[in-house]
């Protein structure tokens, strides 16, 4: 894989089937840098849960948003390979979710953006920290993060049009490999 | 850093150890290569990584994703694998 993952399809990245995936698009991608990434809750997703996207939900859209994609691009780019070349040999886990604090809440329809940085990746291990936003209705995010740069993915830089969601930190997980997973 | 003992590596790993918040410093007054990260130091397996990336850096070598994967958890196993690093070049 060469360039980033701007436009590059979701279901391509993330091998697991389409139930649980919760990214629909990337918008901004620095391969060593990190990620704004987001997706939209549906009626399954809030099904049973007071009309509110869960908070594990959004832990686990953060984690497909950064660690997962950002690391499997980052091994598929060492490799030479696609994702799918990836997907008998590793399972993507998690390893550790540090504090996470939430500040608002989702429902079904509102579009919310991951947008997180890399701390840490050495031997398939990755950490991020980041936040998630609910987007302003009618948003244009590709036009938004167009000019989208390292500096102010520091800062978090956006809009305060942006609804800050929640703050996630030391969101770690770890490519496996098969056969030492199920052991 | 030539030709490391295994003493001066165990030494240099305590020094890692030290910079690990969430180790007990008291636990390793009398750490041996028998010391178990897990088991002994009470070290979260994210831990493990972090300190696996600090050896490389303190005794100067490059270990392959492999060898973490396949890397028990004793102060033993990693200084075998930083000597298996070291005459790997």
């Amino acid at each position: 894989m060469t360039g980033n993952l701007v436009g590059f399809p979701p279901e391509e990245m993330l091998l697991h089937g389409p139930t649980k995936r919760l990214l629909n698009n990337f918008h901004w991608h620095s391969p060593e840098a990190g990620i704004v990434a987001s997706y939209t809750p549906t009626e399954r997703d809030v099904e049973d849960h007071f009309g509110v996207f869960r908070g594990v939900d959004q832990v686990e859209a953060f984690a497909q948003a950064t660690i997962v994609s950002l690391g499997t691009f980052l091994e598929c780019r060492k490799l030479n390979c696609k994702p799918e070349d990836l997907k008998d040999k590793y399972i993507p886990a998690f390893i550790s979710i540090g504090q996470v604090n939430f500040c608002n809440y989702l429902e079904k329809g509102d579009t919310f953006i991951s947008i997180g940085q890399i701390t840490f990746f050495k031997f398939r291990q990755m950490s991020c920290d980041g936040r998630i936003y609910k987007v302003p209705k009618g948003l244009d995010l590709d036009a938004y993060f167009k000019d989208f740069n390292e500096e102010r993915l520091a800062a978090y830089d956006i809009s305060s049009d942006f609804t800050l969601v929640a703050e996630l930190h030391d969101i770690t997980g770890r490519a496996i490999k098969t056969d030492l997973f199920k052991k | 850093m030539a030709d490391l003992q295994r003493q001066e590596i165990i030494d240099g790993l305590v020094e890692i150890l030290r910079t690990v918040r969430t180790i007990d410093p008291a636990k390793l007054e009398n750490v041996t290569e028998e010391t178990d990260f897990r088991a002994d130091l009470s070290a979260p397996s994210t831990e493990l990584i972090n300190i696996a990336a600090k050896a490389e850096h303190k005794f100067g070598v490059e270990f392959e994703d492999d060898d973490i994967d396949e890397l028990g958890s004793t102060v033993k196993d990693v200084v075998d694998l930083i000597l298996k690093a070291k005459a790997r070049g």
